[in-house]
């Protein structure tokens, strides 16, 4: 009842007017609790590209958080192989019903911009974000390159 | 009762309580005097109370705060939650900096908000709804409240459970929680986990370890002493809830019973049936005929036989079948190492397996000795008074074994030194007297009454002796530091 209202609200913000840093909002008529997203973060090395991002909404949303996954491969200390990632907002001890899909693309764009290194999910890319900027910045931004989808902005 | 019982009773008058397992009130009376007090000092000084009692004495904490604070009770509660109950701390920090106290504890909101238009719930989205919001005025309709509340119960979240807009950690009192629950089982489910939530953040409460029991420890003892509940005499480290544990400490006696856990089953068949990497020291089954290993981890070659690298096996082929005076202790350190660490473990943990499956069945042999008294107490072979040493050697024995099985664990962490030395020495003497008292309890009734009884004063001895040295003395190795051992 109320989550497809809550959606398509939420739907109708994100696809509104204004520069935003993400683009093409994908999902399906029928069934709202799958929707892709593309992200265009601004900082080196990763505003090279963008990176496809797919939200998966529970049955019991808002009250549980949304789950989401990185489909572009990207070389990130927070993100791992499996496009997996650990941001604080969608975390269940941390959720809140009210928080909006808008506020948690953006936190999750304010982690890609800025790598957390204390709190990696991939150890060894933290290690040389911290140690080695240099290198992991030319790494970053090939990969980048090799994988990332084309910017829409 | 008649004089008989005189018989039983030596110059020492004091009794001491010898149920060590199911609380059996039988009044033992031993010539031991200054052992009395030691056998006294496992038990931890507790209090058991029911639900009701437990109420009272939280009560008694949310009046003392109010008192000082002038808050409400709910308030109150939600206060000593989060600084566990320490009515003088909160009373301090109140003082110190009574603003950040009251938003850090989730008392007072960080910021207010005014009602939103057209009385639209931000969760769902409709409008004109009933909007109810706590003191932070954050407005949500009683469905999402509902709901919300229902999701958060289902996590087995309570006490916690903060406004629904984002960044506000005001907690939610739980008169606010009951309004919007209008089902009687969440209700009772929300007060259940609440119950649970002030118990389980008390220091000086426990919950009864028993089955179905509901009882609560309270103490106030800082040592892993044994608490027994008073309604299921259950027994139970009263600081860390496992079976007590004596001598070993809280820490170790979990991290023993986790690798226990992670280690017992499989441990046996790693040691018969594997060996591990030379290079990575990952742990390899052979699963074919050649002796030509490629780990699959590291992508070493090596021989199964002589460990060393087949690169340089191959031009000497069969020279790892022949025994080296001096192998190469370098190559095989690693290997050796691993090796030695498992039978080390395995060492301490069939020791401590074996006293635990002897204690099994010294359970049963006491039964059969209760029913061997009570045949002849009814034969008129003397009466129960006079047969009783027999059933009280059976109890001393289960506590002296149960003592010796943990100590086992206990000398697994203990570092090599003059105290693992002490520690084992006297482990051994314990260890003896065990031995040949389980031998003189099995024979009992035929054999001499004198001798039986000196077998338990001495084990006895040994055993307060060990808890002494190495549980009741606090002494600097005793710090529960993780980082020490292994």
């Amino acid at each position: 009842m109320s989550i497809s209202r809550r959606l398509q609200k939420e739907l109708a913000d994100i696809q509104g007017s204004g520069a935003k840093p993400y683009s093409s909002v994908e999902y399906n008529e029928s069934n709202l609790l799958h929707w892709t997203v593309l992200l265009h973060p601004d900082k080196e090395p990763y505003s090279k590209g963008a990176f496809r991002v797919q939200i998966d909404f529970p049955a019991d949303y808002p009250f549980k958080p949304p789950k989401l996954t990185f489909l572009t491969k990207i070389y990130h200390p927070n993100i791992d192989e499996q496009g997996q990632i650990c941001l604080g907002i969608v975390h269940p001890d941390n959720w809140k019903p009210a928080t909006r899909t808008e506020q948690v693309l953006m936190a999750l764009l304010q982690l890609i911009n800025d790598p957390e290194p204390d709190h990696p999910l991939r150890a060894e890319l933290a290690e040389e974000f911290q140690k080695d900027r240099k290198k992991f910045l030319k790494n970053a931004e090939e990969f980048t390159k090799k994988h990332s989808e084309k910017r829409t902005d | 009762m008649s004089e008989p019982e005189d018989q039983m009773l030596t110059d020492d008058e004091d009794d001491f309580d010898c149920a060590y397992y199911d609380g059996d009130d039988i009044d033992i009376r031993e010539d031991f005097d200054d052992e009395k007090c030691n056998s006294d000092a496992e038990q931890a000084k507790i209090e058991s109370l029911d639900t009701f009692q437990v109420e009272r004495l939280l009560n008694e904490s949310v009046a003392s705060l109010i008192e000082v604070s002038r808050i409400t009770p709910s308030l109150a509660k939600i206060l000593l939650l989060s600084y566990n109950w320490d009515v003088k701390k909160i009373h301090e920090m109140l003082n110190k900096d009574t603003e950040g106290t009251l938003l850090k504890s989730g008392v007072k909101p960080m910021s207010t908000a005014k009602r939103p238009a057209n009385n639209t719930c931000l969760v769902c989205y409709h409008e004109d709804e009933e909007l109810r919001a706590l003191c932070c005025g954050h407005g949500f309709c009683v469905h999402c409240w509902k709901a919300y509340f229902e999701t958060r119960l289902s996590e087995g979240v309570s006490s916690k459970i903060s406004c629904m807009a984002s960044n506000c950690m005001l907690v939610a009192p739980p008169e606010f929680v009951l309004r919007a629950l209008d089902k009687a089982s969440l209700r009772a489910k929300y007060e259940r986990f609440l119950y649970r939530d002030y118990v389980m953040s008390h220091p000086e409460l426990r919950f009864c370890v028993g089955k179905d029991c509901l009882m609560v420890v309270r103490s106030k003892e800082t040592k892993p002493k044994k608490a027994t509940c008073t309604k299921c005499k259950t027994s139970f480290c009263v600081i860390c809830g496992v079976d007590y544990h004596a001598p070993t400490s809280c820490d170790t006696i979990k991290k023993w019973l986790i690798k226990c856990a992670d280690d017992s089953e499989t441990a046996n068949y790693i040691s018969a049936h594997t060996k591990d990497c030379p290079q990575c020291h990952a742990c390899i089954e052979k699963n074919g005929g050649c002796n030509h290993m490629q780990c699959a981890k590291c992508k070493h070659h090596f021989c199964w036989m002589c460990f060393g690298d087949w690169k340089s096996h191959g031009s000497e082929y069969y020279v790892c079948s022949r025994y080296k005076e001096n192998p190469s202790v370098a190559a095989e350190a690693n290997h050796v190492k691993a090796r030695r660490a498992l039978e080390k473990y395995l060492h301490y943990f069939e020791r401590y397996e074996n006293h635990n499956k002897s204690l099994k069945m010294e359970e049963e042999l006491r039964e059969k000795i209760k029913r061997k008294i009570d045949a002849k107490v009814n034969e008129h072979e003397g009466t129960w008074i006079d047969w009783q040493y027999l059933h009280t050697a059976a109890t001393l024995l289960a506590r002296c074994r149960y003592t010796l099985q943990y100590t086992y664990p206990f000398a697994y962490y203990l570092e090599k030194g003059p105290r693992k030395d002490l520690f084992e020495y006297q482990q051994g003497l314990l260890e003896k007297e065990v031995e040949e008292l389980a031998w003189a309890v099995e024979r009992a009734g035929t054999s001499d009454r004198g001798a039986l009884e000196a077998h338990m004063h001495r084990a006895e001895h040994k055993r307060i002796t060990l808890l002494q040295d190495f549980f009741f003395s606090p002494s600097e190795y005793d710090a529960p530091s993780s980082s020490k051992f292994r």
